[in-house]
């Protein structure tokens, strides 16, 4: 019963017209949502502009209030949304592909949270500043984060990983998050800066993190696409990889050292942000079905991730205004019923 | 009672009352252990009087007798479940909880920011959100289509408990100041503004939880045989499972409508009562509690002392020792599966 299910399940993915022609489709529609949310972001609001008033600002010239606002303070924040969620929505696809996790995303298993802890050491204990600085500290949290969580969770052994990875990480996290807050008592002026950055966000930013963000991501991206192939043969199983040539320690090593880095990039830019990884590579597997190829994913997910960060951002300033909502207050309203969803399905998270 | 079982658990209990002594002594003016005995027992100076009666005492009995909630609530959780890795902070009781004080707080407060109805009702909208949240949860577990594994109740428990956190972000943001101070506490736990009155709340309903657990000691120790075995052995495994768990998360709710959702002590404390005593002996309960609320004024001390006027949550204390101990039991492994 169940394999017959399976089966019908699993034609039906083969006939699915979409397998052969989708993706410049996808892609398309895909990349025209992420410009109209990115245009609702500069337009919307605690004042809402008009669209001349907008055209107006980006075009430059005139120095009205209005034009003030959207040019050093919504293009900033859209622009670093986008960055932040196509980086992360990229880190958590390519950790899930290489530890075959549906599970797996930075936030969550505390990649970010390390990230954040060594910037918070960097800046009270040694006084560290500047956008390298910071940058090569979230780097080098995200690696050491990784390595303690996939590092716990293999010696549990690989029967529960899934879960195990997941309990691991949410832990870790837990551990990093404390550890932070004593850290932050040691340095008052450090924590009033740093505590704006650890609630994690897109808005007040500047532009100044994208010269950190946007390069980070043109590698991760370019690596992936680069790995894509060695990923897609890692995706059946390790044995079947290898015999097709594949050097399966080395691209694990690889995928997961770019994970780290794409998720260093997007805490050095808006914080610690959480789901946004777990939620865009699901979403972008919805789409094109359950096995589209690595390359393809990645691209889906990094539109994926960037819309919804910029969706997110929108709803964060809408929703309690004249306030604003934590970016990952918001997200974690969508992500918690996607991850439930995931726990559900046995056939991915078989304990 | 064993002798050795009784000597150990009268040392717990001295270690707690020195703890407490010496948490007494500690604060912005220091005082020596005797000063404090003194003061205690009434033959201090009137100012000393002052410092422990007013100002320092309610807050320790109010961190000693949370603690010890807590910890029943977690040791109790961790028997019904069978499952050693099982908290109320890791099921999402405890932030269930504070979702409701929250909800409480936002629905109840007029434009004034002053609340409409006694602030006594507030254990009551705590443990109302950690009904509904363990509620869920066992739901989750239950229509899970992989059955009914301890890894799976933890799982969906840490999904809700990220869903109730996120909400009480929201709400806090949503109302005005006067809430979001009030509310604040909620997020990592704190200690820090006690009352007499709240004190006798707490003291009142872990007095009555007493009797209960007394009574229902037998079923309690069935309840850690196998199903088959404690079926067999006569006892009626699911209501007094239900029963347990809603004592459990009563205890929760008592503890984090006063303390705030403050993580771990449910974890740490069974395991530390259980390397001491054993889980089957008839201390270890009492062990529990005493540990436990060593534990929680142990952390608030530190918390309000390491960098003064500044003070840590308790929350972010319990966490860096209860957390090791997470993955600590995560990776033993095998206790998860049996």
């Amino acid at each position: 019963m169940q394999d017959a299910k399976l089966l019908t399940k699993t034609i039906g993915n083969v006939n699915r017209p979409t397998m052969t022609h989708p993706l410049p489709a996808h892609l398309l529609w895909l990349f025209l949502t992420l410009a109209i949310s990115a245009a609702a972001s500069l337009h919307l609001g605690l004042t809402v502009y008009d669209p001349a008033t907008v055209l107006g600002a980006l075009r430059g010239g005139d120095e009205t209030e209005a034009s003030l606002i959207i040019a050093t303070l919504r293009v900033p924040r859209t622009l670093i949304a986008m960055t932040t969620g196509a980086a992360l929505a990229l880190s958590g696809l390519l950790m899930q592909t290489v530890t075959r996790n549906p599970l797996a995303e930075p936030g969550l298993l505390g990649i970010n949270a390390g990230a954040a802890f060594a910037v918070t050491i960097g800046v009270t204990l040694f006084g560290m500043s500047g956008l390298f600085a910071i940058g090569l500290l979230a780097l080098c949290g995200a690696v050491a984060a990784t390595a303690l969580v996939f590092g716990i969770a293999l010696s549990v052994g690989p029967a529960a990983a899934p879960a195990n990875t997941l309990l691991a990480g949410v832990t870790v996290a837990a551990m990093l998050g404390s550890l932070t807050q004593v850290m932050l008592l040691i340095d008052e002026t450090a924590m009033e800066s740093l505590l704006f950055w650890l609630m994690g966000g897109f808005a007040d930013r500047g532009i100044g993190p994208l010269w950190i963000g946007v390069p980070v991501l043109t590698l991760g991206l370019a690596g992936t696409l680069l790995l894509a192939p060695a990923l897609d043969a890692l995706r059946l199983d390790d044995d079947s990889a290898r015999s097709i040539g594949v050097h399966v320690a080395a691209t694990r090593l690889a995928a997961l050292g770019l994970g780290a880095l794409l998720a260093a990039g997007a805490v050095a830019m808006a914080g610690p942000v959480v789901f946004l990884g777990l939620v865009a590579p699901h979403l972008a597997r919805r789409i094109c079905g359950p096995t589209p190829s690595v390359a393809s994913h990645a691209l889906l997910a990094c539109l994926l991730g960037a819309t919804l960060a910029v969706l997110a951002d929108i709803v964060a300033r809408l929703i309690v205004a004249p306030g604003e909502a934590p970016i990952g207050a918001v997200l974690a309203l969508i992500g918690v019923p996607v991850l439930v969803a995931l726990l559900r399905k046995r056939a991915e998270v078989a304990l | 009672m064993t002798p050795l079982a009784a000597s150990r658990l009268t040392l717990t209990g001295i270690g707690l009352l020195v703890l407490l002594v010496v948490a007494t002594g500690h604060g912005s003016s220091a005082m020596p252990p005797l000063r404090v005995i003194a003061a205690l027992l009434g033959e201090g100076t009137r100012m000393d009087e002052v410092i422990v009666w007013t100002l320092r005492l309610p807050r320790i009995c109010l961190a000693v007798l949370c603690g010890m909630a807590l910890a029943l609530a977690g040791a109790l959780l961790q028997r019904v479940t069978r499952n050693p890795m099982a908290a109320p902070s890791i099921l999402g009781v405890t932030d269930g909880a504070a979702f409701g004080v929250v909800a409480f707080l936002w629905v109840f407060s007029d434009a004034g920011n002053s609340l409409t109805v006694s602030i006594h009702w507030q254990p009551m909208a705590a443990a109302l959100g950690a009904f509904a949240f363990a509620g869920i949860v066992a739901v989750m577990v239950r229509l899970d289509p992989a059955g009914k594994g301890p890894l799976r109740m933890i799982l969906y428990g840490v999904a809700l408990a990220a869903l109730a956190k996120a909400m009480v972000t929201l709400m806090m943001i949503l109302g005005p100041v006067y809430r979001a101070s009030q509310a604040l506490t909620w997020i990592t736990g704190s200690v820090g503004a006690a009352h007499w009155s709240d004190v006798m709340i707490l003291a009142a309903g872990l007095l009555l939880c007493v009797p209960v657990l007394w009574l229902m000691r037998h079923d309690l120790r069935q309840l850690s045989l196998d199903p088959e075995s404690a079926f067999s052995s006569g006892l009626s495994t699911g209501r007094s499972q239900a029963a347990f768990l809603a004592l459990s998360v009563l205890l929760t709710a008592l503890a984090v409508s006063q303390v705030g959702a403050v993580g771990f002590i449910g974890l740490i404390a069974p395991h530390a009562a259980r390397l001491l005593h054993g889980q089957f002996t008839p201390g270890y309960l009492a062990s529990t509690a005493l540990i436990g609320g060593a534990l929680l004024l142990g952390a608030d001390t530190l918390a309000r002392t390491v960098a003064p006027p500044l003070e840590l949550p308790a929350g972010a204390l319990t966490a860096l020792v209860g957390a090791p101990l997470f993955l600590w039991l995560l990776m033993k492994g095998r206790a998860v599966h049996a």
